[in-house]
């Protein structure tokens, strides 16, 4: 696959509030090596190229071990390329240069890490979130209200801001490490597996929140995660990595085109899709329309093409895919170990009708 | 000595606060059998994880009692109880000690003053099962975050706890880890001599389990088969659980007129179908 192709539609999601779809990542040739030269050297990234363009949404997918990783650390300077050349914004990293001035592009590129701890290191949850704003110049004033914003973008109260961030479960610490970095508002911001250890519906709003980042503020978010299902809707392209190279770049439909190689590179084959083929098997005449996103479009085309084949009696009963629940219990067997027999003992039905 | 017991963890009237801070859990009361798998859920700060350290004396209660086995924990025997309980926390780095994996691993074998041909057993033997064998002589540094997390799940099995605490251990997994740990823990639950408690966000764990115990501010909000927690929307509203999409694809068919009559099967049939045999090994055994 040559770079990153957009259909239109995509191009329009990522050219939000007008800005120019200009190249702000390039990365040439780009290997990684850790402790390079040592005996322990061992290669985390090989010739690695990639463009990337500013306001858009990428999604960074690749099994455990991939260099996911370490491409997201290339990209802010905390780690420089052992071969090839990285080019952020205006700056421009090569491999033994010295880390000098690296402060102003990680004022305009932040980075969120995998494990929230690693950002956390004052007293207070304030004092953390206003770590970065007044390393960036801003006022201590300006810096405590980018705090509590930050805060509160994440769906936090300001009850947290005196509290010793290691007292947070492990959410919270989550969303108050992914606030430190909103709070320096970078251009780029990177996360790298935000999600996962949020609830689900925190999930979403964390996802919701970076398009809005991305489509009214014309950010650029990279996003690392395993989930490829939960940012599906939202990004507008997808790089995959396998064993350190890049292995696809693509948009969303590209990407659901791949399934078997999905599953080689270690990835779950997202939700919608597993869905959306079972489905297809059962009523082939959905095989020629695009895969529907969310459930909802999914069901309406569903229910059409149900109703379509539903001309002759008992034409319309198939069996239903595959289901990862079971019905409810009765009413009154609401005790655990009784449901959980009931369920275990019962038959499992799959007919599916169409009712009127 | 351990009385007749088929209770692996009780737990009566709790009350717990953090200092100076607000009741994180309150007026909490359980009974978890023997082998049976028990999902904790709720929202971030609901007090989680904060439970499941209350059964292994990490954090003692300002009220209440937390029996292991029938014997209720104290400063006295918690040395001797929590010998049987292992927990994976959240963050594999809190638990690495040693310079490689496999001395990590040795540390708590060590501490279970296991003899030297033992440790190298369980040592090979767990490392195996959780494919970290190649990675046996790495530095805790080297490796990924799933990778790593893998390393504290043999660690921790090695020590062949008889409660196995899992907290948030599949959510830095890629897909491939993450189903074959949930592998694994069914596989624990089918031999039937695990308790496994197992604080997720992920509503694959939560329906492989037993039973699902839902926590809202600190209080339990609900105790239910994971069949009857999918189909309360205003339980997992206050969980912060969104169905997952095939669920959600199911009620909009649902509302579109295409009715699933007891739509069932499927992955969780095949999780939940060989639980039947635990239950059956259970019954053998209580």
């Amino acid at each position: 696959m040559n770079g990153m192709s957009l259909t239109d539609g995509q191009h329009e999601k990522g050219r939000a509030a007008g800005h120019e779809r200009e190249t702000i990542i390039e990365l040439r040739n780009v290997d990684y090596t850790y402790q390079a030269g040592s005996p322990f050297a061992a290669a985390a990234l090989h010739d690695v190229n990639l463009k990337i363009q500013r306001g858009t949404l990428i999604g960074i997918a690749g099994g455990t071990g991939c260099g996911k990783s370490t491409l997201l650390q290339l990209l802010n300077g905390l780690l420089l390329p052992t071969g090839g050349s990285v080019r952020v914004l205006d700056h421009t990293l090569l491999p033994g240069m010295k880390k000098l001035r690296l402060n102003a592009l990680r004022r305009r590129v932040g980075l969120s890490f995998q494990f929230p701890e690693q950002h956390l290191f004052e007293d207070t949850v304030e004092k953390d979130l206003m770590f970065g704003p007044l390393n960036f110049g801003f006022t201590r004033e300006e810096a405590r209200t980018k705090a509590a914003e930050a805060l509160r973008s994440m769906g936090l109260g300001d009850e947290l801001l005196n509290r010793h961030p290691l007292s947070l479960s492990g959410g919270q610490m989550r969303k108050v490490a992914i606030a430190t970095v909103l709070a320096a508002g970078p251009e780029v911001l990177m996360l790298d597996e935000p999600t996962a250890t949020l609830d689900s519906a925190a999930r979403r709003e964390l996802i919701a929140l970076l398009a809005r980042l991305c489509r009214e503020e014309g950010r650029t978010i990279l996003m690392v995660t395993h989930r490829i299902e939960e940012l599906l809707e939202a990004a507008d392209e997808w790089v995959v990595m396998n064993e350190g190279r890049i292995v696809f770049q693509g948009d969303a439909d590209e990407l659901v085109d791949r399934t078997n190689e999905l599953r080689e590179w270690g990835l779950a084959v997202p939700e919608q899709l597993r869905c959306w083929e079972e489905w297809t098997a059962r009523l082939p005449q959905l095989a020629a329309l695009p895969l529907p996103r969310t459930p909802e479009a999914m069901a309406r085309v569903i229910a059409e093409a149900v109703r379509g084949s539903a001309g002759a009696p008992d034409a319309v009963r198939v069996s239903a895919p595959e289901s990862i629940h079971r019905s409810a219990p009765a009413p009154g067997s609401e005790s655990p170990s009784e449901a959980v027999n009931e369920a275990r003992s019962g038959e499992w039905e799959h007919d599916l009708c169409a009712t009127n | 000595m351990e009385r007749e017991c088929t209770a692996a963890v009780e737990l009566r009237g709790i009350d717990f606060a953090y200092e100076q801070e607000q009741a994180v859990l309150r007026e909490i009361n359980l009974h978890v059998d023997r082998g049976e798998w028990v999902a904790i859920v709720g929202e971030s700060g609901c007090g989680k994880s904060t439970l499941v350290r209350l059964l292994n004396a990490l954090l003692t209660p300002q009220a209440g009692q937390v029996l292991l086995f029938g014997e209720e924990l104290t400063v006295h025997n918690a040395p001797l109880l929590r010998s049987r309980i292992g927990m994976v926390f959240q963050n594999p780095d809190n638990q690495f000690i040693g310079e490689s994996v496999e001395e990590d691993i040795a540390f708590g074998l060590e501490g279970l003053c296991l003899e030297r041909g033992e440790m190298e057993r369980r040592i090979a033997s767990y490392a195996q099962l959780l494919d970290i064998t190649s990675l046996l002589h790495k530095h805790p540094g080297e490796l990924s975050g799933g990778q790593k997390q893998r390393c504290a799940v043999a660690a921790c099995l090695a020590m062949e706890p008889e409660i196995v605490v899992f907290d948030e251990s599949t959510s830095m997994q890629d897909e491939r880890s993450r189903r074959e740990l949930l592998d694994m823990m069914d596989h624990m639950r089918r031999q039937g001599k695990y308790t496994i408690f197992s604080v997720t966000h992920d509503a694959d764990e939560m329906l492989a389990a037993d039973r699902i115990l839902a926590l809202k501010d600190g209080r339990v909000r609900g105790d239910r088969s994971p069949a009857a927690f999918f189909a309360d929307e205003a339980l997992l509203r206050d969980c912060g659980i969104t169905l997952p999409f095939r669920l959600k694809l199911e009620q909009e068919l649902n509302l579109l007129g295409i009715a699933t009559e007891d739509v069932a099967g499927g992955a969780a049939r095949k999780r939940k179908h060989p639980s039947n045999h635990a239950t059956a090994e259970r019954g053998q055994r209580t």
